[in-house]
């Protein structure tokens, strides 16, 4: 293999894993938008809630001696107890509030400032929990074995979690496109005041599509915590790497979502060993290219249907 | 006489200065239809917005089957067994007539209990079949509801408000932005749906032919009031109403 090629080879599928949290996290915010028309910014702290609380979780299963191997399923709990747990109320105790407001940009504002001030609280909530040092539950990572590809070392859990993305991909595409809930999710999203002449629970709706947000966003947390050092700050990067992807997207875009965030992922990967000064930039840059020649994202029929 | 399906009582309702109802006294006997007929603003939709709670009166009470549904939630009196249809039909417009019928389906009386049932399982397209049939909306099925006729749109509209399977229906000018000719074929289909179903109805509407064809009773609208009500020859040659109201 040329002396580019094995280190572009390298990159496509690191910056692949990464994409794949990068797309659980961003489809979540994406869902949570195409339903409820608000733009969470709340949404990375449920992601670094999904870290703490896996991380958290792995020390407990190191603690009582448990088989490492329940690491794994942890993790998906961990996902399942924060958005379950935060999606709700957040949804149910402060949103709800909001939906009455009639004027449209008054209404945007409250949710805006409303998620911005639940970002904030959880960010201090999170510092009051776990303090001030980083979490490292990188065991975890190796546990699964590694995979060799043209000779160079992958983790196996990095390869699962691209199957998790994918999986989560085609998951909710079938509960959209194929069930009842689903399709009145759709509806919802497509037009909620005929959604609720039709007897669409429409409030019910709200709840569940925002507390599916929560629970990909504190999955994406929870799967990325082996691989990452879980310490505050990691939601408010991930909630700005997120709002490129579904800006790229097109907002309310599910499958955009998944190429948004592979773009991305790769992108930032290539430039990490290509170019290192520019690997921060990237992400931004390529949201700017993006939208400077389609403003309404690469998917632009969100404007007729949002999921 | 049987005792009345639904029944306002003193029903006062004023917005500032402008009373949209005034003393509304009015009994529906089950299996009528009850034509609500009056000048634009004389408080027809309010008063069908007071029965299904989208207002609450001031004063007075309506009751439903005997018991009181004034200020319930519209979702709660739907339940109770009234629903309404409108007179700008709400639809899924890019969605086929069918699609649009195992949506109200499915949303009725299901709850979210086995939310993983496919909308086009027997279970929903079933009952939606049938009302395809019972309205006579088969020819459009598969076609969305943005590309047929009005008369179509209204024709699916009493049909979603049929899949609640209420005991009385309120209509809202079913037959506006419908052609004079296909005027009457529509509420006949109408009229024999409801017929059929053993539904009672409430109709506002303004075309006087159709009035005179289909109501058994008819009440006249005016400042909130109801004027004068009774069987539509008697009502509709009353020469007051014939001067100030028609």
């Amino acid at each position: 293999m040329t002396a580019i090629a094995g280190p572009l080879l390298s990159a496509t599928i690191n910056g692949v894993t990464y994409g794949a949290t990068l797309f659980l996290v961003a489809v979540g915010l994406s869902l949570i938008f195409g339903v409820l028309r608000v733009l969470n910014v709340a949404h990375g702290s449920f992601y670094a809630l999904g870290a703490f609380t896996a991380a958290s979780a792995w020390l407990l299963i190191s603690a009582l001696g448990w088989p490492p191997l329940c690491i794994y399923p942890a993790l998906v709990i961990s996902a399942l107890v924060v958005g379950v747990a935060v999606g709700p109320v957040v949804e149910r105790g402060l949103l709800r509030w909001t939906f009455g407001i009639e004027a449209e940009a008054a209404r945007e504002n409250a949710q805006l400032l409303a998620t911005y001030a639940i970002f904030l609280m959880l960010e201090d909530a999170q510092k009051l929990i776990w303090g001030g040092q980083p979490y490292y539950s990188g065991s975890a990572l190796r546990l699964l074995g590694i995979t060799r590809i043209n000779g160079i070392p992958y983790t196996n859990y990095q390869l699962l979690l691209i199957l998790v993305a994918v999986l989560v991909l085609i998951a909710l595409r079938i509960l959209l496109r194929g069930t009842k809930m689903g399709k009145f999710v759709l509806a919802v999203a497509e037009d909620p005041e005929v959604s609720s002449a039709m007897g669409i629970p429409v409030a019910r709706i709200y709840t569940v599509a925002f507390t599916v947000g929560a629970i990909l966003a504190a999955l994406g947390g929870a799967l990325a915590s082996p691989t990452i050092g879980v310490n505050t700050g990691i939601g408010s990067e991930m909630i700005v790497l997120s709002f490129a992807v579904v800006a790229i997207a097109g907002l309310g875009q599910i499958e955009g979502a998944a190429v948004a965030a592979l773009v991305i992922g790769v992108g930032h990967s290539i430039a990490v060993f290509f170019f290192p000064a520019l690997s921060s930039v990237i992400p931004y840059a390529t949201m700017l290219l993006v939208l400077v020649f389609k403003p309404y994202g690469l998917f632009a029929a969100a404007q007729v249907r949002r999921i | 006489m049987s005792a009345p399906l639904l029944e306002a009582r003193g029903v006062d309702l004023h917005f500032g200065g402008v009373q949209a109802a005034k003393d509304v006294n009015l009994q529906i006997f089950p299996g009528e239809f009850f034509f609500i007929i009056g000048q634009n603003g004389a408080g027809k939709s309010t008063f069908l917005n007071i029965c299904t709670g989208y207002l609450k009166p001031q004063r007075g009470e309506i009751l439903f089957q005997g018991r009181p549904i004034t200020g319930l939630a519209p979702r709660a009196i739907t339940r109770a067994g009234i629903a309404r249809a409108f007179q700008h039909p709400q639809l899924f417009m890019q969605r086929s007539v069918r699609d649009n019928l195992r949506f109200a389906v499915a949303a009725h009386g299901t709850g979210f209990w086995r939310p993983w049932r496919a909308l086009d399982d027997p279970h929903f397209d079933a009952p939606a079949r049938r009302l395809l049939q019972l309205c006579d909306l088969e020819r459009v099925a598969a076609q969305p509801a943005a590309k047929v006729a009005e008369g179509f749109r209204k024709l699916l509209d009493v049909a979603l408000a049929l899949a609640l399977e209420p005991t009385l229906l309120l209509l809202d000018e079913p037959t506006s932005g419908v052609s004079s000719a296909d005027k009457h074929g529509i509420m006949t289909t109408l009229a024999q749906a409801l017929r059929k179903e053993r539904v009672t109805a409430v109709f506002v509407e303004h075309d006087m032919e159709v009035v005179r064809r289909f109501a058994d009773r008819v009440g006249v609208w005016a400042n909130g009031q109801i004027l004068i009500s009774g069987p539509p020859e008697a009502v509709l040659d009353d020469p007051h109403v014939r001067e100030f109201v028609l």
